[in-house]
C-alpha cells in the first residue's frame, strides 16, 4: 500500500486554530505541553485565550472545567497517560460528572514513546475514559480522520477525549465529515469482520490485502469513535461474518475488544477474537519491534485471523 | 436581600442553622459539625458579599460561589434556600433518592449550585478556571471559595495555589474554615499545614485571619476584598466546629451528626432561644 505520511501536530495545531478563528470561546491549556502539539500558532495570535499552568495535569483539567463553567471551549493536550491516568477523578468529577464542554487530546497513546517505556505508553487511555458516563471518545485513523474528528470535537457539545499518535501518521482515506458514533465499513468480506480503531488501521489494510492473496474474504470496519459506540455496525459485521477480529494499539482490557465484545455478548453472540497489547508492562525498545511482539504488525495481524477462522 | 447590618447577618445565619436541622430531621443525620462550622460565612457570602440573584441564577456577571469541601453541601443549600434559590420544601427530602439536594452538591440538580463537589481537592482549580475565564471576558464577576482546613492535605490544592498567584488571580477569595478539627481528630496531628496563610503567603497570596463565626468581622473582610491588587485572597476563618448547639460545638465528633430525638428538639430550641434574643 502507499500511502502518505502527516504531521499530525500540525494537523492538530492548524485544525485548532481555524476552530479558534471561527469560535472565540476556543482556549487552549497547557501542562507545558502545548507547544510540543501544534499549538505555536494559536499562542502567537491568541495569547490571551492561553493557559500555560506548567506541568499540573490535575490543575490543568479542573482548570479546563472551570473555563468550561464560563462558557469557553477549553482544548487541553498532552501525553495519553497525563490526560486520563494522572487526573482520572478531575477527569471523572469535573469534566464527566459536571458534564463540562471540555476537549482533552491525548496525545502520543500507544507505543508512541516506545524508547521511554511504560510510564509513557497509552495502553490504558481508552478504558479510562470509557468508564466515565458520558464522554465521548475518538481515536482516529488517519490523518483525514484526525482533521474531521478535530473539528467535530471542538463543535460537540460535551466531554470529548481524542487519542492520537503524534508519529508522522498515514492519510488513508479522502476527506470527509466527521460524524460522531459513527463507523465506517471500508473493505467488503465475508469469512471475518476486522474491526479496528487509531492508526494501526493502516496495519489492518495491509494484512487484509494479505489475507486475500491466500484466499481469505477479511470486512474491515473502522470506528473512530468508540463511545459512542456504533453498535449497529457491529451486529451487522457479526451477523454477516459470524467471525470478529477486533485490533487496537491498547491493551486487550477495557478497550475496543471489551467494548465490541459487550455488543457482541448482548446482543449478537460470535466468536470475538483480540489482537492488542498483552496486559502486562512491556519494555522499552524500537516501536517496530513492540508492535511484532503484540502481533500488530501486518503479518501478525493476518496469521492471528488465519489461526481464528480456522478454529 | 442583602443585609444591612450584623444583627440581620446572625438572625439570618440563626434561620440557616434552622435550615440545616430540617434537613437532618428529614434525613437523619447529616454532617452538621462543618456545615455549623462555616454557615456564618455562607450567609455572609450570599446576603452580604455577592452579586447573586435567585430570580437569575445564571446571569453572566455574577459571582460565583464554589464550596470545595462539598461534604458542607447543607450550609449552602440552606443559604439558598433561604435567600430564594428554591422552595424550602425541598429541604424536606435531604437523604432521599434523587433528591434534587444530595448530600454532596450536584450543579444539574438545582439553581445555585456551580460545580459537583464532594471529593476534597477540586474546587480551588475550578475556581482557578473560573477566575480566569471571567477575567478573559472582562466581567467583574469573583469567585468565591470555602475549603476545610483538612482538605489542605490534598496536593491539587497546591497546583492551584501556584496557578492563582502566577495568573494574579485578585478576582478570586478564598476561605479556608479553620476549625482545627478533622475525622481523626485534630487537623494539626492528623496533617499539620500551619501556619496556613504562611504557606499561601509563600505562594504570592495576600492572606488574612478573621473569627469565621463572627459576622461583623465577616463583613468588614468582605468591605476590604480583595486584601491586595494582583494577588488572590486567601482567609483564614479561625472557627469552631458544630457552633451553634452546646452539644456540638468543638467536638470532632459531630463531623457526621445523627441525633437522638432529644438531641434535635433541643439543638431546635437553642436556635429559637437565639433567634429570640436577636430579636430583641
Amino acid at each position: 500500500m502507499k500511502y502518505e505520511m502527516m504531521d499530525a501536530k500540525k494537523i492538530i495545531g492548524e485544525v485548532i486554530l481555524s476552530e479558534a478563528d471561527q469560535n472565540p470561546n476556543v482556549v487552549v491549556v497547557s501542562t507545558d505541553s502545548a507547544p510540543r502539539t501544534g499549538m505555536g500558532g494559536f499562542i502567537e495570535k491568541y495569547p490571551g485565550r492561553y493557559y500555560e499552568v506548567g506541568i499540573m495535569e490535575q490543575a490543568a483539567v479542573g482548570v479546563s472545567a472551570g473555563l468550561a463553567t464560563t462558557g469557553k471551549i477549553p482544548v487541553f493536550c498532552a501525553p495519553a497517560p497525563f490526560v486520563t491516568a494522572r487526573p482520572f477523578e478531575m477527569f471523572k468529577i469535573d469534566v464527566g460528572y459536571m458534564h463540562q464542554n471540555v476537549k482533552a487530546i491525548g496525545r502520543n497513546c500507544g507505543f508512541n514513546y516506545s524508547d521511554l517505556g511504560p510510564t509513557h505508553y497509552g495502553l490504558e487511555d481508552i478504558a479510562l475514559v470509557r468508564l466515565i458516563p458520558d464522554v465521548a471518545v475518538l481515536a482516529p485513523a488517519d490523518a483525514s480522520q484526525l482533521r474531521g474528528a478535530l473539528r467535530a470535537m471542538v463543535r460537540y457539545d460535551g466531554p470529548v477525549y481524542l487519542r492520537i499518535s503524534t508519529a508522522p501518521i498515514p492519510k488513508l482515506f479522502d476527506e470527509a465529515d466527521f460524524e460522531i458514533g459513527k463507523g465506517i465499513v471500508v473493505r467488503e468480506g465475508k469469512d471475518v469482520a476486522i474491526i479496528v480503531t487509531g492508526e494501526v488501521c493502516k496495519n489492518v489494510l495491509e494484512a487484509a490485502d494479505q489475507l486475500e492473496k491466500s484466499g481469505v474474504s477479511a470486512k474491515v470496519v473502522v470506528l473512530p469513535t468508540i463511545v459512542p459506540l456504533d453498535e449497529e455496525i457491529i451486529r451487522k459485521a457479526a451477523s454477516e461474518t459470524g467471525k470478529i477480529v477486533t485490533v487496537e494499539e491498547h491493551y486487550v482490557v477495557g478497550g475496543l475488544y471489551s467494548a465490541v465484545s459487550e455488543v457482541c455478548a448482548r446482543t449478537a453472540p460470535v466468536s470475538v477474537k483480540a489482537v492488542g497489547v498483552p496486559h502486562m508492562y512491556l519494555s522499552a525498545g524500537p516501536y517496530a519491534d513492540l508492535m511484532h511482539y503484540c502481533g500488530l504488525d501486518p503479518e501478525g495481524i493476518a496469521q492471528s485471523v488465519s489461526a481464528f477462522i480456522r478454529q | 436581600m442583602k443585609a444591612k447590618s450584623a444583627n440581620e447577618l446572625r438572625k439570618l445565619s440563626a434561620q440557616c442553622r434552622k435550615n440545616i436541622l430540617r434537613m437532618i430531621r428529614a434525613n437523619g443525620s447529616g454532617h452538621l459539625g462543618p456545615a455549623y462550622s462555616c454557615i456564618d460565612i455562607v450567609t455572609a457570602l450570599y446576603f452580604y458579599g455577592m452579586n447573586v440573584d435567585p430570580k437569575d441564577p445564571e446571569k453572566a456577571d455574577r459571582d460565583i460561589f464554589l464550596l470545595s469541601a462539598g461534604h458542607k453541601g447543607m450550609a449552602q443549600y440552606a443559604a439558598l434556600a433561604e435567600a430564594g434559590f428554591f422552595d424550602k420544601s425541598i429541604l424536606d427530602t435531604f437523604g432521599q433518592f434523587r433528591s434534587r439536594i444530595p448530600g454532596h452538591p450536584d450543579m444539574h440538580k438545582i439553581p445555585g449550585i456551580e460545580a459537583n463537589t464532594g471529593s476534597l481537592g477540586h474546587g480551588l482549580n475550578l475556581a482557578c478556571g473560573v477566575a480566569l475565564g471571567k477575567r478573559q471576558d472582562g466581567l467583574n464577576s469573583r469567585v468565591f471559595v470555602i475549603m476545610g482546613d483538612g482538605e489542605l492535605a490534598e496536593g491539587s490544592n497546591w497546583e492551584a495555589a501556584a496557578i492563582a498567584a502566577h495568573y494574579k488571580l485578585d478576582n478570586l477569595v478564598v476561605f479556608v474554615d479553620h476549625n482545627g478539627l478533622q475525622i481523626s481528630g485534630l487537623t494539626k496531628d492528623v496533617m499539620s499545614f500551619e501556619p496556613v496563610a504562611d504557606h499561601f503567603a509563600g505562594f504570592g497570596w495576600a492572606t488574612t485571619e478573621i473569627n469565621g463565626n463572627d459576622e461583623e468581622e465577616i463583613m468588614n473582610l468582605l468591605d476590604r476584598l480583595p486584601l491586595c491588587k494582583g494577588k488572590p485572597s486567601l482567609i483564614v476563618a479561625n472557627t469552631v466546629k458544630g457552633t451553634g448547639f452546646s452539644k456540638t460545638a468543638g467536638k470532632a465528633g459531630c463531623h457526621y451528626w445523627a441525633p437522638c430525638a432529644e438531641d434535635m428538639a433541643l439543638a431546635e430550641h437553642e436556635l429559637d432561644e437565639c433567634l429570640a434574643g436577636l430579636e430583641k
